[in-house]
């Protein structure tokens, strides 16, 4: 992990364990995660649908759905506090002024029968002491910041007035709007077409260096993390996989399931999918996963071992890479 | 100018309705229903007498004029007066709908509002042992007959056999204690019935709400349970309380509460209609089925401007 | 692939999602308790029922063995009421009549709103729509006292006006319900893929788009069961409803006059027995629910 010199990380997450309960049993969708994050730097955190992103982030901001769900054990550390168990009013304040999170469907996400001006003063309000007139001026400048144009006049529409990639923006400008010291994209931009997916996640970069901010950004276009984090978290069955700069592991991949995720992008976008190398195998059912490492069933380099044990995180050889394998493939 | 001219579109459109319930019910009181010759005429009636009397009743014009005409007492809203008591059915109306709305306008309001405070206790402690609590004396509140409800606290509220506090029938109501007298017992049968059923639709309703995107936007930035109630969850959720609420109203303001009035002894429409029922009294039950489809119509037209005011995305088309 | 090839596998495959939504069901119900006990406790009903009709109990609920209101006896397990019937008898008895009603509104019900709103859905937007919703909107708007006494009276007094009137009304939520999941249906694969090999398009909404309503109509059969027996009850206690035969409705139009004087046993037991009977059906119609619909809160 490239842990910036002097600096004391914004946000540490040490073995995080979060549990579902379901109608089949306990579901544990968070094992033993641990990360830290740095301010004005980019985590991107990859893996297949259903890993556990979405739920890690949820404990960021102690919003596990409960029941069912349940923070087992582990520690958050937001500016040196622990905020896991904190009581109900603690955690209200911490929202959205010391980290915010944006959500995947900008379509839904914000409230119908409220104004977007409404909503934003709402939250400047709630988290600042500033006046309905200071808010509102505050609300119009975000607005601009994330290059919405005539702000003033957007105030006053409603969300279903807007373009999603407008109400994305508007979600953004909310984020943004107390200076939180960490934000969460959890996937920001894949209910976007393309063209405004770019133009989102420039804005998102060029706002963090404004700001300063820590940010944790969920997304399944590899391309995306490529060009925009600093590091990358691989997640597989609820399991950080693999930890690693993202220009290492985008050239020299450790763990053979990134280098399969890596290898399933299509270089020509949208030709001859059909052809693309894909992971074989299903994703393991969380509820009957494997003894060993969860990725055995699917892995080519899988041994007895690696079906017996699970492989702890551990620095690969000669790489910045912290790697969850037995058989790392720079190493064999 | 926009509401007017959607008024007018919205009215226009309620046409059918209106032709719809009125011709089927025409049908079947009046076509099919039974001949009130001989109840009018006194014993040995000449055959002259008979056939006044069958013009009197209309019963010597063919079908459809009769039904124009009861279109045209629609539209004038005069209905004639009741075979029974010979009484202008308008100021039949007009001394007993007041009576019918003080008897049952409490009982609605608190029902709604109560099942509304319960529903929201129970999907905010969604799951525990309170929304169990709830839910389940919903269940078995839904489960007993409104006869029952009645006929029990009359027992117990109106009777020696229990507390004795409340007369048990009739409606002599001339100052406002009087009014409490009498519309306390009902109302509160009113509420105990009409509470399962709202508790369990209200819960539903906020429920499916609170599962929404924009209400975990709005906890991720910290809004306190309070708002969060009100703003994101009651707010979004108005359109089904709303529609619920409305559409009820048609039915409490023409045909009242027929069971409690009956039951109680209330002289309102309800009991009016009843006995208009046993007795065939046409004249009446034309002016009810009339009026409550008219007034279906008219809760159409408030109804979709009440989205138009609650919900932004609603617009008046 | 033909297109017939593809129309049948992407049936087989609605078919098959529809067998696991019941297989699932199945065992959800079977490990739902209350559920269990509930339907348990409907069937004990049923039986109760059922003996009636073979003759095994209840068939003296009319004649005249007592004397007026005797107390609980060997004899009067319920006691006896005003004309020295046995109240124990008539109790039963009305457990048929209701069973009666609520079956044969519960299905006539059903089966209309299925195909009306069938129907409807299917040719959403359509002048059959138009036509079915106006029906529905005109059914609803009617008050339903009204509606049973015009009908008994149209019907000249047969014993079957009120069930006829409560089919009448009691579909259109059914009905709306129907419509609803259709115009969903109508959009998938396999419905498309029936009219693209050029299924006649009564079979489709037939063959294919009602059976995948299914969970729905049941759900609402039970529903209606519970509001018809309710219905049953009121409308028999305001003279409108069951004439000949004998019905917790009308014994409890007895007992309004009896409990002013202290005789409880025609309150009591019909009460009972009527709560018993829906609120067991209620739960049993709660856990189908829970069972059936995956979204169910
Ligand atoms: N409310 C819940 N109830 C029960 N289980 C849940 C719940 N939310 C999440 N889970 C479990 O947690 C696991 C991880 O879910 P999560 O949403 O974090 O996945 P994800 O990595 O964000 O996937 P995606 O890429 O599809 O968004 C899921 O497989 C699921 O089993
Ligand atoms: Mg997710």
């Amino acid at each position: 992990m490239t842990a910036p010199v002097g600096k004391k990380p914004v946000l540490t997450v040490k073995e995080l364990v979060i549990e579902f309960q379901t109608e089949r049993g306990v579901v544990r969708a968070v094992d033993g995660v641990s990360f830290e994050l740095y301010a004005g730097q980019t985590l991107g955190i990859v893996g297949e649908s259903g890993c556990g992103k979405t739920v890690t982030c949820l404990a960021l901001l102690g919003l596990v759905p409960t029941p069912p769900g349940r923070i087992v054990s582990g520690s958050i550390e937001l500016n040196g506090r622990n905020i896991v168990g904190l009581g109900d009013r603690e955690m209200r304040n911490i929202r959205g002024r010391d980290i915010s999170m944006i959500f995947q469907e900008p379509m839904t996400a914000l409230n119908p029968v409220f104004t977007v001006g409404n909503q934003l003063c709402e939250v400047i309000r709630r988290h600042t002491d500033a006046t309905r007139r200071q808010a509102h001026a505050q609300a119009v400048e975000m607005l601009a910041v994330v290059g919405i144009p005539a702000p003033a006049k957007r105030m006053g529409d409603y969300p279903h007035q807007l373009s999603g990639g407008m109400r994305q923006r508007v979600m953004i400008a909310m984020a943004l709007s107390c200076n939180p010291s960490v934000l969460v994209a959890d996937e920001p931009t894949t209910a976007l077409d393309v063209t405004t997916q770019a133009q989102v996640i420039e804005q998102m970069v060029l706002l963090q260096e404004q700001f300063d901010m820590a940010v944790i950004l969920i997304t399944h276009d590899l391309g995306v993390v490529a060009e925009t984090c600093e590091d990358v978290m691989v997640m597989y069955c609820g399991q950080v996989i693999e930890q690693a700069p993202a220009s290492g592991l985008f050239t020299r991949p450790s763990h053979p399931y990134t280098a399969g995720l890596l290898a399933s992008i299509p270089r020509i976008r949208r030709e001859r999918l059909q052809e693309l190398p894909v992971i074989r195998g299903m994703v393991p059912d969380l509820l009957s996963l494997p003894m060993g490492c969860r990725f055995s069933t699917r892995c080519e380099y899988a041994d007895q071992r690696c079906q017996a044990q699970i492989p702890s995180l551990r620095t690969a050889t000669g790489t910045d890479a912290a790697v969850a394998c037995f058989k790392p493939l720079g190493e064999a | 100018m926009e509401i007017l001219q959607f008024a007018l579109r919205k009215i226009i459109g309620g046409i059918p309705l209106i032709l719809g319930v009125t011709f089927i019910s025409f049908l079947l009181m009046v076509y099919y229903g039974p001949d009130k010759t001989y109840e009018l005429l006194g014993k040995n009636p000449t055959a002259e007498q008979i056939e006044s009397v069958r013009a009197e009743l209309g019963y010597d014009q063919p079908f459809l004029q009769r039904y124009v005409t009861y279109l045209r007492e629609i539209v004038t809203l005069d209905f004639g007066n009741s075979f029974s008591s010979g009484e202008r059915v308008n100021s039949i109306l007009k001394r007993t709908m007041p009576i019918s709305l003080a008897v049952i306008t409490p009982g609605f309001i608190l029902g709604n509002l109560l099942g509304l405070v319960l529903a929201l206790v129970a999907a905010y402690h969604r799951s525990g042992w309170i929304d169990k609590a709830i839910m389940g004396f919903s269940v078995v509140g839904m489960s007993i007959s409104f006869l029952i409800v009645v006929i029990a606290f009359q027992l117990i509220f109106c009777s020696s056999y229990g507390l004795n506090w409340f007369p048990s029938r009739g409606w002599d109501v001339y100052s406002l204690s009087d009014y409490l007298r009498f519309v306390t017992v009902p109302t509160m049968a009113t509420i105990f019935v009409a509470l399962g059923y709202n508790t369990r639709f209200y819960r539903a309703v906020i429920v499916e709400e609170m599962g929404r995107d924009h209400v975990r936007t709005a906890r991720a930035f910290g809004t306190p349970p309070a708002q969060l109630l009100y703003r994101s969850v009651l707010k979004n959720s108005l359109i089904p309380i709303i529609t619920r609420i409305m559409f009820s109203i048609p039915l409490v303001v023409i045909s009242g509460s027929l069971i409690i009035e009956t039951y109680f002894g209330i002289p309102g429409v309800g009991k009016v209609t009843y006995d208009a029922i046993t007795q065939g009294d046409q004249p009446i039950l034309k002016a009810v089925v009339g009026l409550t489809a008219v007034l279906f119509v008219l809760t159409l037209l408030i109804t979709d401007i009440l989205y138009r005011v609650v919900d932004p995305r609603v617009s008046l088309k | 692939m033909s297109s017939a090839s593809v129309a049948a596998e992407n049936t087989t495959i609605a078919v098959r999602g529809r067998d696991s939504l019941w297989s699932k069901a199945f065992y959800k119900f079977r490990h739902d308790r209350m559920g269990m006990v509930a339907f348990a406790l409907v069937m004990a009903y049923g039986v109760m029922a059922l003996g009636t009709v073979f003759g095994w109990w209840a068939n003296d609920w009319s004649e005249i063995r007592g004397g007026r209101f005797d107390p609980i006896s060997a004899d009067f397990w319920f006691g006896s009421n005003v004309n020295g019937q046995d109240i124990f008898a008539r109790t039963v008895f009305s457990t048929r009549t209701a069973f009666e009603v609520g079956l044969v509104v519960a299905i006539l019900s059903t089966l209309i709103g299925a195909v009306l709103g069938a129907v409807a859905g299917y040719y959403s937007g359509s002048w059959i729509d138009e036509l079915v919703l106006w029906l529905k909107g005109v059914l609803d708007s009617i008050p339903f006292y009204l509606f049973v006494a015009a009908v008994a009276f149209a019907m000249q007094g047969s014993a079957y006006g009120m069930h006829v009137a409560m089919v009448a009304t009691f579909w259109t939520t059914t009905g709306r319900l129907v419509r609803g999941e259709v115009i969903k249906l109508k959009q998938f694969e396999f419905v498309e893929a029936a009219r693209a090999i050029g299924l006649p398009e009564l079979k489709i909404v037939f063959r294919h788009i009602i059976p995948n309503t299914f969970h729905i109509l049941l759900v609402q059969a039970t529903i209606v069961f519970v509001a018809a027996i309710k219905s049953e009850v009121i409308l028999s206690f305001l003279g409108l409803g069951v004439k000949n035969g004998v019905s917790w409705g009308r014994m409890l139009a007895e007992a309004t006059y009896e409990v002013g004087a202290g005789h409880f046993n025609n309150f009591i037991w019909a009460s009972l027995f009527m709560f018993g009977l829906v609120m067991a059906f209620n739960m049993f119609s709660d856990a189908l629910q829970d069972a059936l619909d995956p979204r169910k809160v």
